[in-house]
């Protein structure tokens, strides 16, 4: 998929952030294009997982902006920037425990108002994820670690967002499930929905990425095509472990 | 038998239709904890409000029984909104302690402006059912109990479904489970929490209204027992757990209806206490939970905000000393002394109360309950066994100290906010023992005829000979204090307040500690009881009362948290403010509310700052 030549759908510009006395990111720049699967890697502490929540509203940067189609979303509450149609996946997933499956799934059409078209993405939903549909009235808590993660990012994807931010998708997770998520964020992408995805694991997130980015210490230290990231010998050194 | 029988079933069906009330309460503290894990101790206050504006429609405006419900709740709804908006949403950010201690300023307040509208004397509230009582079975049941199990019922039912069913009661359900995943669900939370406060509000004032109409009478100090009545069902059930402080409100009002036919009416509010300990201590997750639920980890520590302390040079403390002490020759003002003199002695428990709250990092509420072992130590010395002032006075610290600890040490396990909790029932339970022993303490009625405090013969009887006797004592608390607080063992103690489990990992053994802090603090507290009382020459269970030992939290607040000087300069501060503006007198705990409220809101380390 080629990125298309307009503005952005997603761009952080010059972003600082500090936790207190601690700073984090250090003149953050990217951008995301619509259709794109872009992912951020880096290592422990290296300011990805603030990354989403700066992006998400949940932490507010000390300067810099985030544009968001064209738009300034920094400063602006959560709720606001998920109803303009940013959809999150959040790390280790957070789903409602209490709540039942079907529930968890529409929780995550909340902020929209177009009863039909919610029963209807309800529906896509469930033939989408069919083990879903087995587990539609047991509690969120009581499903694997995999299937919470299914449900995750159908409860983000009912809520028809224009990207969706999905912090370390595959953390915890079995292998074979790590490979069922994996080509489940492919397959949702190429229905048209945008992904910018935070990982640990660079190999695993290059392979299905067009872009990706290198944060070390709250600063971009690399950035380039997947493939260009992949054969970099520096990376292969530092986050895929090939020279061990 | 067949008495027993009924008297066994008429006291089933009591125990239910108080245990619906309380779980009215208990079901809004529930909410309130899992949506904002907050501990809401305005809770009574707007059940109190409740009743009252109930009073006012049915005695007042003659309003049908319907239309009061419908009233009471929108106030009520009204009410807890405004507490939500104005005391605790500008502290959004800031140490879960601190909306808690808002809510105590609030309570004050709310309780306080109760009194001054509506006199501290209880009103009469008609009962506008008929009078008429069924037999059921072999049971008797009057018109206000099944109004009562059917409101209960009813309630239960409409939140199930608003729970259940509704965009909003998912809302509140996903914010309880996870702020944050709800936030980025779209859901605001700030709206959710206020609607959380409505709602809990109108069923805390519909259970006012009921409990009005069920006992006849409204007054001021309901307040505080409905607080704790729900504290209690709350974590019989497991706190935030909805269905659960259902069960544990049904099942409080059963064991103190059965309590209460066994041991007498005084012991009623001493189950509650004790089932409060009892819980948090051997099942803080409640009785109904199968597995634990993992530590809240937010409800640790005690300070509001950190700063340091406000330097003080030697030169200015030992000029402020001198004044003390030169200030009844320059101003010989019996009634200044005499106000002077309180502040002293409640100084000193605000140097117990900055001790382990402070220093130790464990929020006391109960500092009040070691002043009535000191007292009534003291007292029961001298009046029984003829022991001289002197002696009895400190061995009345020492049996405060002891007694204290040992009342403590269950609740060691236990951290902030439960802490906090748990010392104020332990302040409670201790005046309950003392309205209830009456072999040792004359129950009620008190003990009179303490002879003033004396020193080798000299009796202190006027006032410039106590005031400087007290200010000595506190001078030497402090001194005392400032030796430990400076000393390896301080540095131990904040080393619990930073992190109990760091300390832990580097060998601190963390109840010896804890052990030493309290001790000290009950120490100091019961010295000052005992020369309270003396000075007073008459004690009762209602003489030291949870309002000391919040007074004495809040002047601590003031001062600054862990400052000894602060808590001082907290003492005499809240003491006089409401003396020297004559006019506050009458509104003396709207002033400390409102102190306690706007300290936390915009000076959270305190005058002096924290240390």
């Amino acid at each position: 998929m080629n990125a298309s030549n307009g503005q952005p759908l997603l761009q952080l510009k010059n972003i600082d952030t500090a936790y207190g006395p601690i700073q984090v990111h250090f003149d953050l720049n990217l951008h995301v294009h619509a259709g794109e699967i872009v992912c951020l890697l880096g290592g422990n502490a290296s300011g990805k997982s603030t990354t989403m929540k700066v992006i998400l509203g949940l932490v507010q940067p000390l300067r810099g902006t985030v544009l968001f189609d064209g738009r300034a979303i920094t400063g602006l509450p959560t709720p606001q920037i998920v109803r303009l149609g940013i959809g999150s996946v959040p790390e280790a997933r957070r789903i409602f425990a209490q709540m039942t499956v079907r529930e968890n799934l529409l929780m995550g059409a909340y902020h929209r108002k177009d009863r039909r078209a919610i029963a209807e993405d309800y529906e896509r939903m469930l033939a989408l994820f069919p083990r879903l549909k087995e587990r539609l009235h047991q509690r969120g808590g009581t499903l694997s670690g995999g299937e919470q993660q299914m449900l995750a990012i159908a409860r983000a994807l009912m809520g028809r967002p224009r990207l969706i931010c999905m912090d370390e998708p595959t953390m915890g997770l079995s292998p074979l499930y790590v490979d069922r998520v994996l080509a489940l964020i492919q397959q949702i992408n190429a229905q048209g929905y945008t992904i910018f995805m935070v990982e640990q694991n660079a190999h695993l997130a290059l392979q299905i990425a067009h872009r990706g980015y290198v944060l070390q210490n709250g600063r971009i230290v690399m950035e380039g095509s997947a493939q260009a990231l992949l054969n970099d010998p520096e990376i292969q050194d530092a986050y895929l472990g090939e020279k061990q | 038998m067949e008495s027993f029988l009924r008297t066994f079933s008429d006291q089933t069906i009591n125990g239910l239709v108080i245990g619906n009330i309380y779980a009215f309460i208990a079901v809004g503290l529930a909410l309130i904890f899992g949506v904002g894990n907050l501990i809401n101790f305005a809770h009574g206050s707007v059940f109190m409000v409740g009743a009252y504006v109930g009073w006012i429609c049915m005695t007042w405006w003659n309003l049908p029984l319907a239309v009061a419900f419908v009233v009471v709740a929108l106030v009520c709804a009204l009410v807890g909104m405004a507490i939500e908006r104005f005391a605790l949403y500008p502290l959004r950010g800031a140490p879960p302690i601190a909306p808690l201690l808002a809510t105590i300023g609030v309570s004050f307040m709310i309780d306080q402006a109760v009194q001054l509208l509506f006199s501290r004397n209880p009103h009469a509230f008609p009962n506008p059912l008929i009078e008429h009582r069924f037999q059921v079975g072999g049971v008797t049941v009057s018109a206000i109990d099944l109004l009562i199990a059917g409101v209960g019922v009813a309630t239960a039912l409409t939140l199930y479904a608003f729970l259940r069913f509704t965009r909003w009661g998912w809302a509140l359900r996903a914010t309880a489970q996870d702020r944050e995943a709800a936030l980025q669900m779209g859901v605001n939370v700030n709206a959710v929490n206020r609607m959380t406060f409505a709602i809990a509000a109108a069923l805390g004032g519909i259970a006012g209204l009921l409990v009005g109409m069920y006992f006849n009478t409204v007054y001021p100090t309901m307040s505080f027992q409905a607080t704790f009545k729900g504290f209690a069902a709350v974590v019989l059930g497991g706190l935030g757990n909805v269905p659960g402080a259902v069960l544990g409100g049904l099942l409080l009002g059963l064991i103190e209806s059965y309590g209460v036919a066994i041991f007498g009416a005084t012991y009623r509010n001493l189950f509650a206490f004790v089932i409060l300990i009892a819980v948090l201590v051997w099942r803080p997750n409640g009785l109904f939970s199968l597995r634990p639920r993992v530590a809240q980890e937010p409800l640790t520590g005690t300070f509001i905000a950190k700063g340091r302390p406000v330097p003080t040079p030697k030169w200015l403390i030992a000029t402020l000393i001198g004044v003390a002490f030169v200030l009844p020759i320059l101003v010989p003002n019996p009634y200044l002394l005499q106000i002077l003199t309180n502040a002293w002695l409640l100084g000193m428990v605000a140097l117990s109360v900055t001790l382990v709250t402070g220093t130790a990092g464990q929020t006391s509420l109960g500092q009040a309950g070691f002043m009535a072992i000191g007292a009534y130590a003291s007292a029961l010395l001298v009046l029984r066994l003829g022991w001289p002032f002197e002696l009895s006075m400190i061995a009345a610290a020492f049996i405060s100290a002891i007694l204290g600890t040992l009342l403590v040490f269950p609740a060691f396990r236990l951290r902030a906010a439960y802490i906090a909790i748990a010392t104020l029932a332990i302040g409670e339970i201790v005046n309950q023992v003392i309205l209830n022993w009456e072999g040792l303490t004359q129950g009620a009625m008190g003990i009179a005829g303490l002879p003033p405090p004396s020193l080798l013969g000299w009796q202190m009887i006027r006032p410039h000979e106590i005031y400087y006797f007290s200010l000595a004592l506190l001078c030497l608390a402090a001194l005392v204090q400032w030796r430990l607080v400076r000393s390896p063992l301080g540095r131990t103690w904040r080393s619990l307040r930073e992190d109990e489990i760091a300390a832990q990992a580097f060998g601190v053994n963390l109840n010896r500690y804890k052990t030493l802090a309290f001790g000290v603090a009950a120490w100091i507290a019961g010295l000052s009881g005992a020369v309270t009382g003396h000075m007073y020459t008459y004690i009762s269970h209602e003489t030291f009362t949870n309002t000391t030992s919040i007074l004495a939290l809040t002047m601590v607040i003031l001062g600054g948290m862990g400052n000894l000087l602060g808590a001082i300069v907290g003492a005499v501060t809240l003491t006089a403010l409401p003396e020297v503006f004559r006019g506050l007198a009458d509104y003396r705990y709207l002033v400390y509310g409102l102190t306690l409220l706007l300290v936390i809101r915009f000076r959270p380390q305190g005058l002096l700052g924290t240390d």
